[in-house]
Order: C-alpha cells, then structure tokens, then sequence
C-alpha cells in the first residue's frame, strides 16, 4: 500500500525551504513532486527600478554563497550594452574571485553532505576549511559574504601582493588534498552512503538541460569556461572532470576534483596577473538601447543574465536571471524514485541546490 | 538586427550551418527570421542536440503584448529565437523539452502568459490563490 509523504518546506532534512511531496510504497520513493516559490522575492521586477550602479549591488544579493558571480555575469552583460572592455589585470582578479568563490562554495558544500552522510568529522573539517577560504576572500575583497568587487568595466578593488594571496591559496591546497580529497574519494564511508543511490542517467540529464557539476557526473562534458572563455579564462589551463556513473558519489568526485582544478587555476592566475589597471575609469556610463546576454560557470552550473536597456535610461528595462538551480532542480524528482527514503536528503543536497538563487 | 525573409522557415536546423541566418548581437546568436511555430522550433532544437537554456519574457508597451526569447545553447553558441505573444498565449513545449517546464510555469505566473498543451501544477510563485497573475500588474 501506497502512502504519501511530504518533505518540506521547513524540514530538519532539507537545507532549503522547498517542498517534495513524495509517494512510497514501504521505505521506497514511488514518485515525487517539488514545489518552490516559498521565498520567492521578485528581485528581476525589482531591479528596474534601480540605476546600473545600484543593480549591481541589488543582483549581488541574489546568492549568498556564489554572490560575486551574479554581479560578474551582470557587469559582463552590461559592459557589451556600454562598449566597455576591462583591462587584462582585472581579467584576472575576476577569476581570482570566481575560482575562490567556486572553492568555497565547493567545500561548503562537501560539509553539508558529509552531515548528512553522518560524517560530522568531515563536516567541522571542511566548515573550518571554508572559514579559511573566506579569510583569503576577506583578503582580497575586506568582505566575507558580498565581496562588491565588480563594476562595469572592471574590478572596484586590486590584488596589491598576489603573492601572499598564492601562499594562502597554496596551503589551503596543501590542507584540502590531505584532507578532503583522499577522505571523499577512498573512504569507505562515502563510498557506503553514495554510490549507487541518486542515479541522474546521462539520457536524463541532457533531457533536463541540468548544468554544472549535475550534469558533468552524468556524462556531460559542458563548462562555459572551456566552451566560451570569459574574463581571462582563455589564458588557463585546467582540465574538466566528467564522471560517468550520474549517482551521488559521481556528482562527489566530480566537485572534488574541481576542488584541485580550481586551486590550478588560482595558482596561474596568481603568478601571472598582468600588471596595468584595474577598471577603465569611467565615470559616468552610456548604455545603447538592446538586449545582452552574458553567462558565467558558477560553482553549480550555468549563470545567465539577459539584461535590456531602453535609450537614455539609468535603469534596466529587463533583468532576467537563469541560475544553476533553477536548472538542476527539476531533475531531483528523477533521482529519488526507487531511493530509500534516508536517502532522500543526501540525493537532494547532492545537487548542491541553492534556494536563495532559485526563488530569485 | 537585419531581417533576412529569404531564410522564413520555421526549419531551424536546416539553417545551423548557415551564417546568413544568424546576427551576432549581444552574445546571442540571433535567428533572423520570423518564426510562428515555437514547437516545430523546439523539435528542431532536439534534432541538433542543443540543449534548452531559458526563455526571457519581457512585457511591451500597453497593448502591444509581450517578447519571448527562446535561448538554446549548441556546443557554446547561445541560439536565440523570438516570439512576439500579442494574446498572452503561446503553444507550450513542455511535452518536447522537458527542461521548459520551470520557466513556463514561472513566465505563466509572472506575466499571466498561457500556455496551452500543458497542466499547471500548484504555485512556483505564491502571490496569492490566483494562478496566472501578472505581478508587474499587481505591483503597480
């Protein structure tokens, strides 16, 4: 005998206020449905009443973990209405920022399921694990949460010494491959709590239009930083970490792996951050009247801002934001049928789902 | 953007190959066309292996209905497509790209745009008891 059973929208198992009203059949997901719009704040209608400079702040505000991304994709999309190119030096802080950004956001995540594998060992090592990547965005930017380093045609703050920010980044690598890389890649615990369960087919994902570490665990090679370089991606040289598999502990290696590819990155961009400015020093700006679009690979997947401004405007005529979570979440409904319901939390936190993005 | 009525043909895929059919603008790879039928679009998009990204709504000027812009990603190539909705309706595709289905529903009760082919469920947004409310209406 069937029975129905709701998770959600407030719920010890949950990270993120959403609501999945499961059918089970004993202790086996039948079906499921997700519900979300409990927060849902309206921020797209809300930035067209704000100037080009106060939007940036609104959008940073969006995610309160990848929050630098959402202003770097803005600015991207802004600068192709206003003409502006950003000199090379802040090419490179963007990447600085984005790759710091997708490192904690990544062993911000790894914490979480390490919680709910019941692994609270490796959730207090990784959450101090992050407070270390956060002093490093500290560092650089004077905030821990919203860094405000973006601006149309640049970066408001420099990198004075990247030196010593690579020593940071240097030993964080050094903490990050003796602890957490061997510990979620051999452990016999995650191996136990992950593999097998949470399966994503590679046919379903590409269905799905999933992106970012969801869709690269099932098989599906896509990165905008490898598909269309932005910022100074172009100048880097990283590998992109596909598995095959598309269950839980494939989504696990995979952001593990990004972990070290991440720190590559920020070793290149760090020792050869080109000298010069740091914005193009524009006062004031001038949008052409248009449309743009401009896309950035967060930590969880594909940002896009389509951004449109009407002639002699201060304010957008049109923000609308796609975020990874957006995308990624539907596709959860397809991973817990047949699961176990003990492991509903874990394959739901495996997408890394991000409310704040989602009810934008 | 340049309108090219020679390529007028709701056949996309016929026409990915073909640079004269496209505008560069503002990162998105623009179909130059008019296109009427967003589903035989969207089946076309299935047929090249693009994978559907979003569609942006954008409401008009009083009376003059509302802009759908259709984007579609193919191998890194932002392909946009759009749609001008005059009576806050436009086939749903839904059934042919599961991935539209957030989006729809979103636009459904952002901008009380219809979509006809598909079932609603409960709320994504929740202004009220009403399904289908235009939100920008109700702020005003």
């Amino acid at each position: 005998m069937s029975y129905k059973l709701p998770m959600g929208p407030y719920h010890p198992a949950l990270e993120e206020p959403y609501k999945l009203d499961m059918t089970c059949e004993g202790e086996t997901v039948c079906e499921a449905k997700l519900h979300i719009g409990f927060n849902f704040r309206g921020i797209e209608h809300l930035a067209e009443t704000r100037n080009y400079i106060q939007v940036i702040a609104l959008m940073e505000r969006v995610c309160g973990i990848c929050s630098n991304i959402h202003t770097l994709t803005l600015c991207q999309a802004m600068e192709q209405l206003t003409g502006l190119t950003p000199p090379p030096r802040a090419l490179y802080i963007r990447v600085v920022m984005a790759e710091l950004e997708r490192l904690h956001s990544h062993v911000l995540w790894a914490g979480i399921a390490a919680k709910l594998m019941g692994f609270k060992t490796m959730f207090m090592e990784c959450f101090a694990l992050r407070e270390k990547v956060m002093d490093v965005l500290q560092a650089i930017s004077g905030n821990r949460v919203n860094y405000s380093m973006n601006r149309i045609g640049g970066v408001n703050r420099d990198i004075a010494d990247p030196q010593s920010i690579l020593q940071m980044v240097e030993q964080l690598e050094r903490e990050m491959a003796s602890t957490i890389i061997p510990i979620f890649t051999t452990s016999t615990t995650a191996r136990s709590r992950c593999a097998g369960i949470g399966v994503l087919t590679h046919e379903k994902a590409i269905s799905c239009g999933v992106v970012g570490p969801t869709a690269r665990a099932s098989g599906v090679p896509q990165d905008l930083r490898r598909a269309t370089p932005y910022a100074a991606y172009s100048e880097m040289k990283f590998d992109v970490p596909v598995e095959q598999d598309g269950d839980v502990r494939a989504r696990l290696l995979v952001r593990a792996l990004e972990i070290m590819e991440t720190c590559r990155i920020l070793r290149q961009a760090l020792n050869k951050m080109p000298a010069g400015e740091i914005h193009t020093g524009e006062a004031k700006v001038v949008f052409t009247a248009g449309t743009a679009v401009s896309r950035v690979e967060a930590p969880r997947g594909e940002v896009m801002y389509s951004v449109a401004w009407k002639e002699n405007s201060r304010n957008p005529a049109r923000v609308h934001v796609r975020t990874p979570t957006f995308a990624n979440m539907p596709a959860i409904r397809w991973m817990v049928l047949g699961a176990r319901i003990a492991d509903t939390p874990l394959i739901q936190a495996s997408i890394d789902p991000c409310y704040s993005c989602t009810d934008r | 953007m340049s309108t090219v009525a020679s390529v007028a043909s709701d056949d996309v895929a016929q026409h990915i190959g073909d640079e004269s059919s496209w505008v560069h603008k503002g990162g998105v790879h623009w179909y130059c066309a008019e296109l009427t039928d967003v589903r035989r679009l969207a089946r076309s998009m299935n047929a090249v292996h693009a994978r559907f990204v979003t569609i942006t709504a954008t409401e008009l000027a009083a009376g003059e209905g509302f802009r759908l812009e259709y984007l579609w990603d193919l191998d890194g190539r932002l392909l946009g497509f759009t749609f001008h909705v005059t009576h806050s309706s436009i086939e749903s595709i839904y059934d042919i790209c599961e991935a539209a289905d957030w989006i729809e529903r979103e636009i459904h009760e952002g901008f009380a745009i219809d979509f006809p082919g598909r079932i609603y469920e409960p709320l994504l947004l929740r202004p009220g008891d009403k399904l289908g409310v235009n939100l920008r209406e109700v702020a005003k």
